[in-house]
């Protein structure tokens, strides 16, 4: 059975023949979708949008080599997810290279009775967090999942994609798809319980 | 690591916890940028304006290519009208 149907069919032709239409109909039907992925994914804005170009920029320059084995809304979240793995990676070192930097800056300045304060000043998540909405704690929450964990619980929980699709998306058995989603569930309820102080979302 | 649970959607606990990221997450979904014209202008970029380089192919409707194929045809007729009067005299 062919996967696409042939509106997506007839669209795809004319994206290969570099209908510029075409695309700009694209990328009209899906933006907002790969915004909201690169969005969780990341969980910057500015970020999100600047991956999320990048994502059809990379679609244009690739629709030659889509087959038609998958959907091409699969085919799309397949780049955005493995982009924004890249992009994280990136930004995880960045921030890493920065603190280090800071913590270098720090050690030259002040004695340590002054760190030992500073360190438990921004340690206290319960008073970091204390005025902040729930969303936020959501939020925050889903940052601090692994990365392969929170990119199926986004595709799942979020985008409402099949476990099939997911594993098509990031070349994972259905099996390992369902266990991730399972354990990112309980790690983000743990997480939000433990910063709200509540035992139930 | 093993990867051995099962996992269910429809229990109770999942059920909370979809519930409470989509209501957490709905707003963003909302205020979602228009990307058009910034991913527009990094093809025009790097393929040095052989894509979306004529100001054509950025529009969104086929208004602009047929007010301006309509004028074109109007000042084409008036300069006919207007050269034809100036033959007869």
């Amino acid at each position: 059975m062919p996967l696409l149907d042939d509106t997506e069919a007839r669209l795809v032709e004319r994206l290969v023949a570099r209908d510029e239409r075409a695309f700009n109909a694209l990328v009209r039907a899906y933006e907002g979708r790969v915004f909201s992925v690169a969005l969780r994914m990341l969980g910057n804005r500015a970020e999100a949008e600047d991956l999320a170009q990048e994502v059809f920029v990379q679609v244009f320059k690739a629709v030659g080599t889509f087959r038609g084995e998958s959907k091409l809304s699969t085919w799309i979240y397949r780049i955005a997810i493995n982009l924004a793995k890249n992009r994280g990676k990136y930004l995880r070192v960045r921030r890493a290279e920065a603190h280090d930097d800071l913590d270098a800056l720090d050690q030259g300045a002040g004695t340590g009775q002054d760190k030992r304060e500073n360190v438990a000043r921004v340690e206290r998540p319960d008073e970091m967090m204390a005025g902040l909405e729930v969303e936020q704690v959501v939020r925050r929450a889903i940052q601090e999942l692994e990365p392969s964990f929170r990119e199926c619980l986004v595709l799942r929980d979020v985008e409402d994609l099949s476990y099939g699709e997911i594993g098509e998306i990031t070349g994972l058995p259905e099996g390992t798809v369902k266990s991730r989603i399972h354990r990112a569930r309980a790690q983000l309820k743990e997480r939000v319980e433990r910063v709200l102080g509540a035992k139930t979302p | 690591m093993t990867d051995d649970r099962e996992p269910s959607d429809d229990d109770p606990e999942s059920q909370a916890v979809r519930a409470l990221l989509k209501r957490s997450l709905a707003q963003d979904a909302h205020d979602a940028p228009d990307l058009l014209p910034g991913i527009q202008r990094r093809l025009r970029r790097r393929s040095r304006g052989k894509f979306f380089g004529d100001g054509w192919s950025t529009a969104q409707t086929r208004t602009s290519y047929v007010l301006v194929g309509l004028m074109t045809i109007l000042l084409v007729a008036l300069a006919y009208i207007a050269l034809g009067t100036v033959e007869l005299r």
